[in-house]
C-alpha cells in the first residue's frame, strides 16, 4: 500500500506540472499584446513597450513560465497588473462562496444518490424502482442553470422562502450566508445526484448477475443483505470512477450556478479577469482549481486502491 | 402430464417480456429532434437575426409566430428550430469524437500494461482541467463558436470514456474465461475485440448517449455563460442567456428553450437505455 500511495503522489506532481505548462501555453498563446490591452486604444508603441518591459512580459516565455511556476510553488500566486491585488488574496476571497457550494453539492449528491440508486436497482421490476429510475432520467436531462432558474422562481419569487440571488458574507450574517447558499447547493446537489443515481443503479444491476452475488444468496443471505454487503462493495468500483468524473463536473456546475444566483464566486472572478487580460491572475486561478480537482481525484484514487486489492497490486 | 408440470414448462419456455417502450419513445423523440434540425437547415419561418420592434414580445400562439417573439421582435419558433439543430450537431460531434478516441485509448490502457500509466495520467491531466473553465479561457483566446465548443467538449469528455472503458475492460480481463483464452494462445488483439469489446459495449452505449446528452447540456451551459454559441448562430442555451439578461427569470421565454433541452436529452437517454436492453442478452436473464 505504501508504494501504491508513493506512486500516486509522484504522478500527482507530474500531472500538475504538465497541466501548468498546458494552462500557461493556452493562456499566453493567443493572447495578443497584454500591455496594449491594459493601456487602451490611445497608447503609443513606446508606452506599450515600456509597460511590457516593466511587467516582464518582454522576456522569453519559458523564463516567464519558470518564474510563475517557481513563485506558485512557493505560494506566491502573482498579482494583478492593474490593481496590484495579490492573486492569492483574490482567490481566497472567493473561497467562502465557491468551496461550500461545490463540496456541499457533491456531498448532498452522494447522500441522495447512493441509497436511491441501490433502492432503484433492488426494486428494478417494481413500480417504486421504475419511478426512481424515471425521476433520475428527468433529473439528468435538466440543465443545471434551468433547474436553478425554475427553483429560484418557485422558492424565491413565488414562495418567498429563500433569496433568489446575491450574497451575504459569513462574517456579516451566518444564517444569511447559509440562506443564500441553500438554493445553489440544493440545485447543484440534485442535478449531480440524478447522474449518480443512474450510475449506482446500473452498477448494482450489473453485479446482481455475478456469481458471487448468487453464492451469497445461496449461502443464505437475503436478497437485500446480499446486495448491500456483497453487491454494493463490488459495484463501488465503477462508482468510484464516476465520482472522479463528478468532481470535475462539480466545478463546471459551480461556475454556472454562481452565474444563475449571481454569487460573487470563482466564476465571476475568472470571467472578469479573462476579459481584463490579467493573464497571471487567470493562470494562477485556473491552476488552483486544477489542484483542487486533482486532490479530490487523488483521494478517490487512493480509495480505489483500498476498495479493490487487485488495483493496489497492479494488474 | 399433470397441469402443474405443464404450467412450469410454459413458464420456462416463455421468454421474459422486455419492454421496448423506452427504445421506441427515445428513438422517436431523437428522430423528431433530428428532423427539426434538418428542416431548419433548409427552411425556417423567419430569419433568426432580423428584429422588428413593432412586434416585440408577442404571446405564444400568435398567427405566423407560433411561439411568439422575443424582446427584439425576433421569431421564437425559428430560433427554437435553429437551436435544436445546434444542440444536435454539437452534442453528436463531441460525443462521437470522444467515444472514438476514448474507447481506443481505454482499451490500450487496459490490455497493454506498459501504456496504462501514460494513458491514464494523460487522461487525468485533461480531466483535471475543469471543462467549463477550459472552454471559458479557450473562448476568450481563440474566440467562441462551433469549433471551439466541440473541441472543448471533446477534450473534456474523452477522459471519461478512457476511464470507463479501462475500468470495465479491466473487470472483463480479470474474468476466468480471459485467462483461458490466453492459455489457449489467443492474441491480445483477438481477446480485446472478441471478448472485451462486446462485454463493455453496453456500458459504452450508455456512456455515448449520456455524453451526447451531456454535450447538449454543456453547450447550453457554455452558451448560457456567453462563451459558447453567439449570434448570428443560435442555440437553446444562448436563448436562455438572452431571456435572463434582458428580462429576468420570470420571463416566459425562459421556459421553451429549457424544455427543448430537457426533451432532447430525455429522448437520447431513453434511446440509450432501450438500445442497451435490446443489445445486451445478459439483461434479459437477470437474477431476481
Amino acid at each position: 500500500m505504501g508504494r501504491f500511495i508513493l506512486r500516486r503522489l509522484a504522478f500527482f506532481a507530474i500531472t500538475l506540472l504538465t497541466t501548468s505548462v498546458l494552462i500557461f501555453t493556452l493562456i499566453r498563446a493567443a493572447g495578443g499584446n497584454v500591455a496594449a490591452i491594459l493601456l487602451g486604444k490611445n497608447s503609443s508603441a513606446e508606452e506599450i513597450h515600456k509597460l511590457s518591459t516593466e511587467l516582464g512580459l518582454e522576456r522569453p516565455l519559458p523564463v516567464q513560465y519558470f518564474e510563475w511556476m517557481g513563485n506558485f510553488l512557493h505560494g506566491n500566486l502573482g498579482q494583478a497588473f492593474r490593481s496590484k491585488q495579490l492573486a492569492s488574496h483574490l482567490i481566497w476571497s472567493q473561497a467562502p462562496v465557491s468551496v461550500p457550494l461545490s463540496l456541499g453539492g457533491l456531498i448532498l449528491a452522494i447522500i441522495i444518490a447512493i441509497p436511491l440508486g441501490t433502492f432503484a436497482a433492488k426494486n428494478f421490476n417494481r413500480p417504486s424502482g421504475a419511478f426512481v429510475a424515471v425521476l433520475s432520467q428527468i433529473g439528468i436531462a435538466v440543465p443545471v442553470f434551468w433547474a436553478g432558474l425554475l427553483l429560484s422562481l418557485v422558492f424565491g419569487v413565488h414562495l418567498h422562502l429563500l433569496p433568489t440571488g446575491g450574497w451575504v458574507p459569513w462574517s456579516e450574517n451566518f444564517v444569511g450566508a447559509l440562506r443564500s447558499l441553500a438554493l445553489p447547493v440544493f440545485t447543484l446537489g440534485i442535478v449531480m445526484a440524478s447522474t449518480l443515481t443512474r450510475y449506482t443503479r446500473t452498477a448494482i444491476l450489473d453485479v446482481m448477475n455475478e456469481d458471487f452475488v448468487r453464492t451469497a444468496r445461496a449461502s443464505g443471505m437475503s436478497r437485500r443483505v446480499a446486495l448491500i454487503k456483497v453487491g454494493l462493495r463490488n459495484a463501488s468500483l465503477p462508482l468510484v470512477t464516476v465520482l472522479g468524473l463528478l468532481a470535475a463536473e462539480m466545478v463546471g456546475g459551480t461556475v454556472i450556478i454562481e452565474k444563475v444566483y449571481s454569487l460573487p464566486g470563482i466564476s465571476r472572478m475568472i470571467l472578469d479577469n479573462v476579459t481584463a487580460r490579467e493573464v497571471v491572475v487567470v493562470q494562477s486561478t485556473v491552476m488552483v482549481i486544477v489542484v483542487y480537482v486533482m486532490t479530490i481525484n487523488l483521494i478517490i484514487d487512493l480509495a480505489y486502491g483500498l476498495l479493490d486489492p487487485r488495483i493496489r497490486v497492479g494488474k | 402430464m399433470s397441469e402443474k408440470l405443464q404450467s412450469v414448462k410454459n413458464s420456462l419456455k416463455r421468454p421474459r417480456k422486455k419492454s421496448r417502450l423506452p427504445l421506441i419513445v427515445g428513438a422517436s423523440i431523437t428522430l423528431v429532434m433530428v428532423i427539426i434540425g434538418v428542416i431548419s437547415m433548409f427552411w425556417i419561418p423567419q430569419d433568426v437575426n432580423v428584429s422588428d420592434p413593432s412586434i416585440r414580445m408577442l404571446p405564444i400562439g400568435t398567427p405566423h409566430h407560433l411561439f411568439g417573439t422575443d424582446f427584439l421582435g425576433r421569431d421564437v419558433t425559428s430560433m427554437l428550430m435553429t437551436g435544436v439543430r445546434t444542440s444536435v450537431i454539437i452534442g453528436a460531434s463531441a460525443a462521437f469524437l470522444s467515444l472514438f478516441i476514448g474507447t481506443l485509448f481505454g482499451m490500450l490502457a487496459a490490455s497493454i500494461s506498459k501504456l496504462d500509466e501514460p494513458i491514464m495520467r494523460t487522461a487525468d491531466i485533461f480531466m483535471a482541467m475543469p471543462g467549463i473553465i477550459f472552454a471559458l479561457v479557450l473562448a476568450s483566446t481563440i474566440g467562441a463558436g462551433y469549433v471551439t465548443t466541440i473541441f472543448a467538449l471533446t477534450s473534456f469528455f474523452t477522459p471519461a470514456f478512457v476511464r470507463v472503458t479501462r475500468a470495465s475492460s479491466m473487470r472483463v480481463l480479470s474474468e476466468d474465461y480471459i485467462s483461458v483464452a490466453r492459455l489457449y494462445g489467443r492474441s491480445r488483439l483477438f481477446i480485446t475485440i472478441r471478448h472485451v469489446l462486446p462485454n463493455v459495449s453496453s456500458i459504452l452505449i450508455v456512456q455515448f448517449t449520456i455524453y451526447f446528452a451531456a454535450g447538449v447540456l454543456s453547450e447550453a451551459g457554455l452558451s448560457f455563460l456567453g462563451v459558447g454559441i453567439n449570434r448570428p448562430s443560435v442555440s437553446l442555451g444562448m436563448m436562455l442567456h438572452e431571456a435572463v439578461e434582458q428580462i429576468g427569470i420570470t420571463d416566459p421565454l425562459g421556459v421553451w428553450p429549457g424544455l427543448g433541452i430537457v426533451i432532447l436529452v430525455i429522448g437520447l437517454n431513453l434511446l440509450g437505455d432501450g438500445l442497451r436492453d435490446y443489445f445486451d442478452p445478459r439483461f434479459s436473464q437477470r437474477v431476481r
